[in-house]
């Protein structure tokens, strides 16, 4: 795909439902098995001061990196694909957290075009929970 | 096997560029369906976001009593593991820093595979007390 095409090109907007099941599911991923801010109500207390567990911001990014990848295809997203997010709220079990994305500009590197699309969470409420950007670079 | 205690987590004792150690682990087909279940998407190819290969190294490397809050996250996406393949991750401090009077910790882990691919690099931006972070999101308490 041209890099043109993809200025014109519509950008996929996500729903995701949160739950802590998910959020359970997220961190059995990992290699170590431990408690956390994520999968314990007493360890998010005790850390955060709040009555719920937080979900993962990693979550989000995977988020970020499902809508880039219908975005540029994954035959370009997988090897060039590049996903910034800053968190600015937590995501909680029973949000809907939706994530879109717009594009940003186009710039001439080294091996082809690097296009870059500005990413935004934002929950139910409509507060904004992670910002940033994702690029994958075209040849 | 008797396993080693940590030394503490003493963030002003950290220096930038410090080496975290590397590690390895197998990807099994379990965790990539794991993971595609937990972010709703059958077609998820890096799992690895999952597995937090950045913070691994650092919980492995050290223990972490204080924890902390996600600020942010990059991450460089390169070749999507395979399921069954050993992946070999390497970490290192990559940055630390205050901000409005509160410690930042940049750490970075790169993960290769057995055959030498390339698999991402990610950074995590940890702001080391998070019950700042908690006050912030419930002022009333």
């Amino acid at each position: 795909m041209a890099s043109t095409e993809l200025e014109t090109k519509a950008i996929p907007t996500l729903s995701k439902s949160i739950t802590q099941v998910k959020i359970n599911q997220f961190e059995s991923c990992g290699i170590r098995e431990r408690e956390n801010i994520h999968n314990s109500p007493e360890l998010a207390k005790q850390r955060l001061g709040t009555t719920y567990p937080i979900a993962s911001g990693r979550m989000s990014v995977a988020f970020a990196a499902e809508l880039l990848r219908k975005y540029f295809g994954p035959e370009v997203f997988h090897h060039s694909g590049v996903v910034n997010l800053k968190f600015l709220r937590p995501v909680k079990e029973g949000d809907a957290v939706t994530i879109s994305g717009q594009y940003n500009s186009s710039s001439e590197v080294e091996n082809g075009t690097l296009v870059t699309v500005d990413i935004t969470c934002q929950n139910q409420n409509g507060d904004t929970t992670a910002i940033g950007q994702g690029s994958a670079v075209i040849n | 096997m008797t396993q080693q205690k940590l030394p503490e987590l003493d963030y002003n004792k950290l220096e930038i560029g410090e080496e975290l150690g590397t590690y390895e682990y197998v990807l099994t087909q379990e965790m990539i369906d794991e993971y595609r279940k937990s972010v709703d998407d059958p077609d998820g190819a890096f799992p690895t976001i999952a597995v937090k290969h950045d913070a691994t190294a650092l919980g492995l490397a050290y223990e972490d009593n204080t924890g902390g809050v996600n600020a942010g996250n990059e991450i460089e996406l390169h070749n999507p593991p395979i399921a069954g393949k050993k992946i070999r991750v390497t970490g290192r401090i990559h940055d630390k820093y205050s901000r409005r009077d509160k410690p930042y910790l940049v750490i970075e882990a790169t993960a290769t595979d057995e055959d030498g691919r390339l698999i991402e690099r990610m950074r995590t931006y940890q702001m080391k007390k998070p019950d700042e972070v908690g006050k912030k999101w419930h002022p009333q308490s």
